[in-house]
């Protein structure tokens, strides 16, 4: 048995040919579009629609160099950075406990609050803009970064929910009961038991939540008023314009301000644990 | 063991939200200065678009030290909800500048104050063709600085190689177009979105056959449609076009290959960044009953201005000043609006804006239609931009759209 | 096995006992989202029942009941985008939900090959529609990569009208909005199977299940509620999907690509019709709402049993 679980990694492999196949196939349906971007990053404008420098031209640095030039870059990168880790941090703090309730209290209200997450979903982010300028117009927070993040935050609580609460299914109730037994409060068993344990679904979520929160746009255009509060996926908008588009610095710019998203990828990666040892928690 | 690493998780977990309501803090943090601001809002973002708006926060800076100038690019989509949005906590900037095609439902919608009165004590006025101040239940909302309008781009290499002369009639651009495509060329890319934009190409073509808002011609629309669908059948012009707007058609050309486009004058710098062969401009061959809009962006003062007297010194020391639209004109190749600087030699001297010069005389048209209802300038453009995207793309047959249209259209006429 | 089976026969008693302690727990989230969400939905559901324009946005709305849904109806445009929409969600959910469950099981593991990859999806995911929906644009585009290697194996000798074609357009974008939600489903799969105990596994490998078996027999079951909550995201997101309709058709060719939610935001945003735009959002909500309840009931009798 010791032997089988210290080798169980290697026999998580899945190394068959229908597994092979896929991740061939992933390869090239995501990889593609990363080529594509990457070389029209480094072409001149005049290279992207012509068919006889589509796989060879002269390739150039000058998006890049733009991009980074612009004196808003960083100002913008903070923007996002500030807007991205407070929607996560706020979004989990209400979303946590909301699911850790949904999973373990059953009846009438239960269904109706989950069936009511779904139906929050469905609202067009389009007109929801009206309304909510309307409230932070009242509570004069219009123009301040919390608008947007309060905004982005009710866009994704009842998401953030729904994808948490299986995995507090997932956690036996014994384990709680055992807590329970021996004293703790069910505060602290949620807090140092329950949480860690689904720490696999919560970097998953908390992931997801920013980087979708990075790359918010409806809310950050419409509720900053000035200029200079905008973040960058706000700055990504203006390369495309009714008047023109500029290829290669809108692609630059996308690839520079994906980068923190490989960033924080690469350490929710590690994070990911396989299994639950259950022992250890005992 | 085992918890160690979690732990440490754990922690660090917990330091954010205070990093993040701290990073909160500094960046609600906004500096107050004396001085008064003027917010401007646009949507350009083209340098040379861009540069123009500059230099006219420079010149107004100027006239005016104690006055800060703030641009603020707001996106095209986001920029009517935006506006609107801000009228129900009256917010919201002290000048819009927008497609003057859409003034009507800026106007409606409450987010512009009436600026009649200094227009009417503006000196310049006379100016002014009617076609660019938009009044709208007798109220001037807006006026424009300069027009931008479609015309013929033509690639002078393929041209002088299959030996035509540039076209003046709608059957000689059709047989330019077949002896380029023999010779291995396209023959012309065009925008046939389904919106605005594509309602805004099809009108030249649609008016030469006949066909004006204040004409509902089914038979002239029929044949403007099938004029269209020979192109594509024949192959001059893709059927990629019914999804593409007006710039990636105009990329395309400049990347060569093709012998004609239909765009308008603010791609001169494109063309010229871009474009590795000889090429010119002329007025579209669509004879005189062709009818081709007369559009760009209109300038107003906004609704909840604190400073609309200022707003509109503004306005009248930069883009209506005979200086402020030369400036705009050297800048980005916009044709000025007041009839003062039309004539003047950066115009009538330079050999691309006399093709478009051409037209505004010849075909120039009111856009919106002067006949449109204010409120219903929207649903026309995307009728219109609907049928001309399904003409391209075979969805409808000419004779169906045709007869859609002129259904379709008749609530939103006067 | 044996602790899920447990867990349910000390579901029940705990569960009463412990609710009142555990409202606490839910009364944050809910009062933010009365607050910032329900109040616009009421907002919304009000709009789609008034006369609103952007005219009459300021002005108490003017109650006119199902007048805007029957001119929806009557146009005939709620009833083709709709068939549109469902043909549309279909083929988003059956794509994005195989393909996220079969690229978590092919990247379940933890070789560097697999960390590269999801890196790469991850990173696709992020981007915003502007960029992806763009570069398919391109990709299949009469010059793009796919119609050239049509043309070089002589499937075509001019091109496909992957984008133009006004059946084939609809088909291409569902396939790219596929495309895009496949990776956050394969993420959520993937934690979800990391989080199977070791020792399940192990049992039905001793008890030699071929690979084939694990994966139906362990695998898939284990992750049926996760499953069930994705199938819910996917089905919303297709349903209120927009962005790359926006970049990549803008509904066309002529109307070809024009689902209820491109079809609301046409009502709303561009001809300004606030109330028509808002009666037609309620009609993609009401097919949702349908599926909430179709999930609630669901959750219910899983966890009844």
């Amino acid at each position: 048995m010791t032997t089988a679980t210290t080798r169980r990694p290697s026999r998580w492999m899945p190394s068959t040919p229908v597994a092979s196949t896929m991740r061939f196939l992933l390869f090239l349906a995501y990889g593609i579009p990363i080529v594509w971007i990457l070389t029209t990053s480094l072409k001149q404008p005049g290279d992207v629609l012509s068919r006889d420098a589509a796989f060879f031209f002269e390739p150039t640095l000058d998006a890049y160099v733009a991009a980074l030039s612009n004196g808003g870059l960083l100002d913008a990168a903070l923007q996002s950075l500030t807007i991205a880790s407070a929607t996560t941090v706020l979004t989990l703090v209400l979303a946590v406990p909301a699911a850790y309730f949904l999973a373990r209290v059953q009846g009438g209200w239960s269904t109706a609050l989950l069936t009511g997450l779904i139906v929050l979903q469905i609202m067009p982010q389009t007109s929801m803009v009206i309304p909510l300028f309307q409230v932070f117009g009242e509570w004069r927070i219009l123009d301040q970064t919390i608008a947007v993040i309060l905004a982005d935050t009710a866009l994704l609580t009842p998401f953030a929910v729904l994808l948490l609460r299986p995995f507090f299914r997932s956690v036996p109730e014994t384990l709680e009961e055992a807590a329970s037994i021996d004293g703790a409060s069910t505060w602290r068993t949620f807090r140092s038991i329950l949480v860690p344990l689904i720490s696999n679904g919560l970097a998953t979520t908390a992931t997801l939540i920013f980087l979708i929160s990075w790359g918010e746009f409806l809310y950050a255009v419409n509720f900053f008023l000035s200029p200079g509060n905008y973040p960058l996926s706000a700055l990504l908008a203006q390369q495309v314009s009714a008047y023109g588009i500029n290829w290669p610095g809108l692609m630059a710019l996308a690839v520079i301000t994906s980068i923190p998203i490989l960033v924080l990828f690469s350490f929710t990666y590690r994070f990911l644990k396989e299994g639950l040892t259950l022992g250890a928690v005992k | 063991m085992e918890h160690t690493p979690r732990t440490s998780r754990l922690r660090f977990l917990a330091l954010l939200p205070a990093s993040a309501l701290l990073l909160a803090g500094c960046a609600t943090d906004q500096g107050e200065s004396d001085s008064t601001t003027l917010t401007v809002w646009h949507y350009f973002s083209e340098d040379t678009q861009v540069g123009v708006m500059t230099a006219y926060e420079e010149m107004f800076e100027a006239s005016h030290p104690d006055v800060d100038v703030e641009n603020v690019f707001v996106p095209y989509d986001q920029y009517t909800s935006k506006l609107i949005a801000g009228v129900g906590s009256a917010t919201g900037p002290d000048v819009v500048v927008f497609n003057g095609g859409e003034a009507s439902t800026l106007a409606l919608a409450g987010t512009l104050a009436p600026m009649t009165e200094y227009w009417d004590s503006f000196a310049d006025a006379g100016q002014f063709p009617d076609g660019v101040v938009h009044r709208i239940d007798g109220e001037v909302y807006m006026a424009q600085g300069y027009v931008n309008l479609l015309g013929l781009w033509y690639n002078q290499d393929i041209l002088t190689e299959i030996g035509v002369e540039v076209p003046t009639t709608v059957d000689e651009l059709t047989a330019a177009m077949e002896a380029a495509k023999q010779a291995g060329y396209e023959g012309i890319t065009l925008s046939g979105l389904s919106q605005g934009q594509g309602e805004w190409q099809a009108y030249p073509w649609l008016s030469a056959s006949g066909f004006t808002w204040d004409n509902l011609d089914e038979a002239g629309l029929t044949a403007g449609y099938e004029l269209v669908k020979s192109w594509v059948d024949a192959g001059y012009l893709s059927g990629e076009s019914a999804t593409w707007d007006q710039t990636v058609p105009f990329q395309r050309f400049a990347a060569g290959g093709v012998a004609f486009a239909e765009n308008g004058n603010w791609q001169q710098g494109t063309a010229a960044s871009t474009a590795e062969f000889e090429y010119g401009v002329a007025a579209l061959p669509i004879g005189d009953g062709g009818q081709v809009y007369l559009g760009g962006e209109a300038e107003g003062i906004g609704a909840f201005s604190e400073n609309p007297d200022l707003a509109w010194e503004y306005l009248s020391e930069t883009f209506y000043s005979a200086e402020g639209q030369l400036a705009s004109l050297e800048g980005s190749g916009t044709i000025p609006s007041r009839l003062d600087v039309a004539e003047d030699e950066g115009v009538t001297g330079n050999p691309l804006l006399a093709g478009f010069a051409e037209s505004v005389a010849r075909n120039g048209a009111n856009y919106p239609p002067a006949n449109a209802l204010p409120e219903s300038v929207s649903d026309l453009q995307l009728l219109g931009g609907q049928m001309w995207s399904s003409v391209i793309s075979g969805q409808l047959s000419p004779a169906d759209a045709a007869a859609q249209l002129i259904e379709g259209v008749q609530p939103f006429l006067r | 096995m044996s602790t899920r089976a447990l867990s349910t026969t000390a579901t029940g008693r705990t569960s009463r006992r412990g609710r009142a302690a555990r409202w606490p727990y839910i009364l944050p989230a809910a009062i933010f989202l009365a607050v910032l969400s329900a109040y616009p939905l009421v907002q919304l559901v009000r709009m789609s029942v008034s006369a609103v324009s952007s005219r009459t946005l300021r002005d108490p709305w003017e109650f006119t009941g199902l007048d805007n849904l029957m001119r929806g109806i009557e146009s005939g445009d709620t009833g083709a985008a709709l068939l549109r929409t469902l043909i549309f969600v279909t083929i988003v959910f059956t794509v994005g939900m195989i393909g996220g469950l079969a690229a978590a099981l092919a990247l379940r593991g933890r070789r560097g090959s697999s960390g590269f990859l999801l890196a790469l999806m991850v990173f696709v995911w992020a981007l915003p529609p502007v960029v992806n929906g763009s570069v398919w644009k391109f990709l299949l585009g009469d010059a793009g990569l796919f119609n050239e290697l049509a043309r070089t194996v002589g499937l075509t000798d001019t091109a496909i009208p992957f984008l133009y074609d006004q059946h084939l357009s609809l088909i291409s974008v569902a396939l790219v909005n596929s495309w895009a939600v496949v990776p956050f489903n394969a993420l959520v799969f993937r934690a979800a199977l990391m989080g199977i105990p070791p020792e399940v596994i192990e049992a039905a490998k001793l008890d030699g299940a071929s690979a084939w078996q694990e994966i139906v027999h362990i695998l898939v079951p284990s992750v049926r509620a996760t499953a069930v909550v994705l199938s819910v995201l996917t089905v919303v997101y297709a349903f209120r999907s927009f962005d790359f309709i926006y970049v990549m058709t803008y509904g066309g060719p002529g109307t070809s690509t024009v689902t209820l939610p491109f079809l609301a935001y046409l009502q709303a945003f561009v001809r300004y019709d606030f109330g028509l735009g808002a009666a037609t959002s309620i009609v993609a909500g009401a097919l949702v709402i349908v599926l909430a309840i179709a999930y609630a009931r669901n959750v219910r009798k899983e966890e009844a049993a």
